[in-house]
């Protein structure tokens, strides 16, 4: 009942200004003395959607969110809470709530208080407010915990009480920095389930900050690839991965083989070793010289069945159990291949074995060559 | 600042202070048994004499650091003298060495320095807290000036011996105020309200107004002494005194916060500040002196043998004249040696004529003594604590 | 190591023993001496007897009462306004002073490498009748052509304040810097200005430091007698003058004995109702 008010809300809420996306940054820069930590990046979120910004440590993305929420002011740039631009408003006066990667919970209120701080600061009291903390601790799964204190809960539960002290207030946006970095893994995988089903029932704009590619993945619509200051790609998880546009991207998100050669003629490239294979049709776009080809393990067969082929010797073979992943020494270097163990009986390859391995060009996608960069 | 401060008052309170903390007895249950006063030692000098004494109260060589009579006793007799000044007040330094004292332990000194005027060198003497001179090893005591002979509290210089002695009376400063030279002036002219300090020694303030009343200082009876402590008490009321002090009222007479102030001819002397003047008040002043004790367990005849040595009035006048020439300055007090004037003159004439070291007849026929019994008076006590405390 | 094994539950005495047995050898005794002093009668010259003295305690409050009540108010005095001043000075080390956070900390300890003697001594030249700070109040018409400070109330309170100062800063400053600054960040997430963000957040969390502040300022405070005596008048003295008096000068050892209880109770009780005010849990320091 009470979700279904709230979503009613934010559809209404999207009615009045549909088209304008919640959060738009316009080429906003931001340096601390030498260093720049965000430069010149532009980026739209739309309403609704679950948004990750990935990246590794110092890639600028916790200081993007920060400069959504308040915390820090863009050196230059202008950022838009939806029409609104925002830069220079304090956080008290931003209709966007954080969820911190420390909780950050106040260790001298009970959770019920500390749920209820926003509302108290806006003015709600009584009935009411007891209403939306009971409810709000209902939808995180702890209520009747409203009378303890922050240390005698233990992480997971912490977790859900910053979950909720930010999405009780209704915000236009939620930002979430490394909410997950402190949990151990299975209750990591837990709770991004639980964010991931808890976000479509508020239909509130979420925006992740995550170094954990899995956890993008598994939880964002849409994901915004950072390095060094500045979005790599911006993408659904499957364009990511399966369509990555820099070899950055391609090797951050899951592993990737990726091949150096010359361009040789419309969608063919000569690999080193003077192989030349061919490429998805238009993946090449246009480039000229050097360039990487890149297959993802899985989409590489043991076998000569498919037209782009390439002679190799195992090196090592680790067993996973849903399936098996080799190393196979070719001309053109290692490469990782992903063997589903979907056919019982089947005898596997050992180190030193012979083989021909074989994938199909509509697999492969073309990056930049990797030469000169990580 | 501190060189004016330290002789007396600077670390009474804080000496006070940790001697509050230690229960009497608790602590200094350290120390050994004392020698019983009849084993006289043989007439063999100690290889060192421990001497106690205030501070800057003696001959000093400032360039070297050097106590010039000391370090000459030594050559001379091969006694060294571990001189500490450790005396900052009696009632402290009493505080320190009674507990030991009261138990029969020696407080390992030979020489220790009371004044007259305040209670505990009397108490010391009929606690039996202190050994009998050795007379027999001071022969100089001959010189010993004669209003000094025949103290009440000890009538025979049995037990004491004065090292120095001082006139209370009253300093002003005159780029503040005309002479302030009695007592009622100091206590009740409307000019110096809230600008004048009296001294929180009971012997000192109630000698100059028990005289200022006509009474007689030397003989304290109920009446004499309500009617001084009532004018005392008086002034407080009417905010004309602004503190009681100890010789911390050096630098804030110096410094010009106060007109006039109750004070010691000694540390006027010291100062040497050409504004501040000293003088024994018109009906009178006090005069006080620190005694020379052998405490419980002390080497009687080296400190006997080293009492001698000073009452030489060769050693006295040079002690307290000191010699500009080479730098050593000497303790500017009032000497109870005779004939130290003549040997003073020849090291220092200004020091010879001035009248705060050697006053003239007619200042020290004004100064007088405090009735030692009246040091001792419980009532009065209390009374004159609660007053300057309260 | 096999007897802790065999005698686990006597471990932990064990290791209280050398700190039972000092807090027995340096408090217990001491205070049991002082306590049995306090009943003594007699005066130093025939000697103290023990005889159920209760008198002394009587005595002390008839007469001195006076002083008890003035040593209680100056010291929770000069503790309100060692916590106004630190507080702020505490909060910006703590939050704002970044890499010159030891070396501010330094300076605030810095003038106590001096005697406490000494620094009182300078505060009689500082608050002096013809110095910087009176006449620049008789300037300023706060004090009459006449007025002064020293020997007032106002210089025993503030030279009380000066010298208990870091007792309430560092404690302070602990307390402050111990805050997580995000927790701060979150409060002004959640709608709180930076004014109540600070006393919904930052308040209640130096809370711990506040009160063991108070508590190490307002105790020896109450105690003192030194800035009485030299930044004071008699009129401003306080019952360390008289105990002072009483155990030094008039060698009324069961008077200044049965004083310091009688002392000992009133700050008790002072601490009592602070702690009914503020809760002991931050008293005990069990709320972080």
């Amino acid at each position: 009942m009470a979700v279904d008010e709230r979503i009613q809300q934010s559809l209404e809420r999207a009615a009045e200004s549909s088209g304008t996306p919640d959060i738009r940054l316009d080429r906003i820069t931001k340096s601390f003395g030498d260093i720049i930590a965000v430069d010149d990046l532009s980026l739209e979120i739309p309403r609704g959607s679950f948004f990750a910004l990935l990246g590794p440590s110092g890639c600028g993305k916790t200081t993007t969110l920060r400069m959504i929420g308040g915390f820090e002011e863009p050196t230059a740039g202008l950022i838009y809470l939806g029409e609104r631009e925002v830069s220079g408003t304090p956080p008290y006066k931003r209709d966007v709530n954080t969820v911190f990667q420390s909780y950050a919970l106040f260790p001298h209120l009970s959770i019920f208080e500390n749920v209820a701080f926003g509302l108290r600061r806006k003015g709600t009291r009584g009935g009411n407010l007891k209403g939306k903390v009971e409810e709000m601790l209902d939808l995180v799964q702890l209520s009747g915990y409203g009378k303890r204190k922050p240390r005698q809960l233990s992480g997971g539960q912490q977790q859900r009480v910053a979950l909720a002290r930010a999405l009780v207030n209704s915000p236009r946006v939620l930002l979430l920095d490394e909410p997950l970095g402190a949990l151990d893994l299975k209750l990591r995988k837990e709770m991004q389930l639980f964010i991931k089903r808890l976000q479509h029932d508020v239909g509130i704009t979420f925006i992740h900050v995550t170094h954990d590619q899995e956890e993008a993945m598994t939880m964002a619509d849409r994901i915004a690839v950072m390095n060094e200051g500045q979005i790599e790609q911006l993408g659904t998880p499957d364009e990511l991965y399966e369509r990555p546009q820099t070899a950055f991207v391609a090797s951050f998100l899951g592993i990737s083989n990726l091949l150096t050669g010359a361009v040789a003629g419309p969608d063919e490239v000569r690999l080193e070793d003077g192989t030349t294979v061919r490429v998805r049709n238009g993946s090449l776009n246009g480039r000229k010289g050097r360039v990487a080809v890149g297959i993802r393990p899985e989409k590489i067969r043991p076998d000569d069945h498919d037209p782009n082929r390439l002679p190799g010797k195992v090196k090592e073979r680790a067993y996973i159990g849903v399936s098996t992943q080799y190393i196979v020494e070719t001309p053109n270097g290692n490469i990782t291949v992903v063997v589903l163990n979907d056919r019982p009986g089947t005898v596997p390859l050992g180190p030193g074995d012979r083989l021909t391995l074989s994938w199909d060009p509509e697999a492969t996608f073309v990056v930049d060559s990797l030469e000169g960069s990580a | 600042m501190t060189d004016q401060l330290t002789r007396r008052e600077l670390l009474k309170r804080g000496a006070a202070g940790s001697a509050l903390l230690t229960v009497p007895g608790l602590l200094a249950a350290c120390g050994g048994k004392a020698k019983s006063s009849s084993a006289k030692s043989a007439h063999k000098l100690a290889k060192t004499l421990h001497f106690s004494n205030w501070t800057l109260y003696m001959d000093t060589n400032k360039k070297k650091h050097t106590f010039p009579s000391l370090v000459e006793f030594q050559k001379k007799y091969g006694v060294h003298v571990d001189y500490v000044e450790e005396i900052n007040d009696n009632a402290s330094f009493f505080g320190k060495i009674q507990g030991q004292l009261s138990r029969g332990q020696s407080v390992h000194r030979d020489i220790v320095v009371l004044t007259d005027n305040d209670r505990y060198l009397s108490l010391m003497i009929k606690k039996g807290y202190v050994e009998k001179l050795d007379k027999s090893a001071i022969p100089n005591m001959k010189n010993l000036v004669d209003v000094q002979k025949h103290p009440n509290f000890d009538q025979n210089r049995d037990y004491s011996l004065p090292w120095q002695s001082g006139m209370t009376g009253i300093a002003y400063n005159d780029t503040l105020t005309g002479p302030v030279l009695s007592v009622d002036d100091l206590l009740t002219n409307p000019k110096l309200k809230g600008k004048v300090t009296c001294l929180n020694s009971m012997g000192d303030a109630l000698t100059l107004v028990m005289l200022s009343n006509g009474d007689d200082p030397s003989k304290v009876t109920d009446k004499s002494f309500n009617a001084a402590f009532n004018r005392v008490k008086k002034a407080v009321d009417s905010k004309q005194i602004r503190q009681f002090t100890g010789n911390d009222y050096a630098p804030i007479l110096a410094r010009g916060d106060l007109m006039a102030a109750m004070s010691w001819s000694g540390d006027i002397a010291q100062l040497g500040n050409k504004h501040i003047h000293w003088n024994v008040p018109k009906d009178g002043g006090a005069l006080w002196t620190d005694n020379m004790l052998i405490p419980k367990g002390g080497n009687v005849y080296t400190a006997s043998f080293y009492m001698n040595y000073v009452y030489d009035p060769k050693v006295q006048g040079l002690m307290e004249a000191g010699d500009p020439k080479k730098n050593i300055t000497g303790i500017y007090y009032i000497p109870p040696v005779a004939g130290a004037g003549e040997w003073a003159k020849k090291s220092d004439p200004s020091v010879a004529s001035n009248p705060l070291i050697f006053p003239t007849k007619k200042m020290l026929d004004s100064v007088h003594l405090f009735d030692n019994n009246a040091l001792n008076n419980q009532k009065y006590l209390t009374q004159w604590q609660n007053l300057i405390s309260a | 190591m096999s007897f802790f094994h065999r005698h686990r539950g006597l471990t932990p005495y064990l290791l209280l023993g050398p700190g039972i047995a000092w807090l027995a050898v340096f408090f217990v005794v001491p205070l049991g001496f002082l306590a049995y002093q306090s009943l003594q009668s007699g005066n130093f010259d025939i000697g103290y007897a023990f005889t159920w003295s209760w008198g002394n305690y009587w005595h002390a409050i008839r007469d001195y009462h006076a002083q008890f009540v003035r040593s209680l108010e100056y010291a929770g005095l000069a503790t309100v306004l060692a916590l106004v001043i630190s507080y702020p000075v505490a909060y910006w080390i703590a939050f704002r002073g970044g890499r010159w956070k030891n070396l501010l900390l330094l300076f605030i300890v810095a003038p106590f490498f001096v005697t406490y003697l000494i620094r009182t001594l300078a505060w009689e030249t500082i608050l002096s009748d013809n110095g910087f700070v009176v006449n620049t109040l008789q300037s300023l018409h706060v004090l009459g052509s006449s007025g002064r400070l020293l020997a007032t109330s106002t210089a025993v309170v503030t030279g009380i304040t000066y010298n208990f100062l870091p007792f309430m800063a560092l404690p302070l400053y602990v307390s402050l810097e111990q805050i997580d600054g995000s927790l701060i960040e979150a409060a002004e997430d959640l709608y709180a200005s930076k004014l109540h963000a600070f006393l919904r957040v930052t308040l209640p969390l130096s809370l711990p430091g506040v009160v063991a502040g108070t508590l190490l300022t307002f105790i020896p405070a109450a105690g003192d007698f030194i800035n009485a005596q030299l930044l004071g008048s008699p009129e401003n003295h306080m019952i360390g003058n008289v105990i002072q008096s009483k155990f030094l000068e008039l060698t009324d050892y069961p008077a200044a004995a049965s004083m310091s209880f009688i002392l000992m109770a009133g700050i008790l009780v002072a601490v009592a109702i602070y702690a009914r005010i503020v809760g002991t849990e931050q008293l005990t320091g069990t709320a972080t």
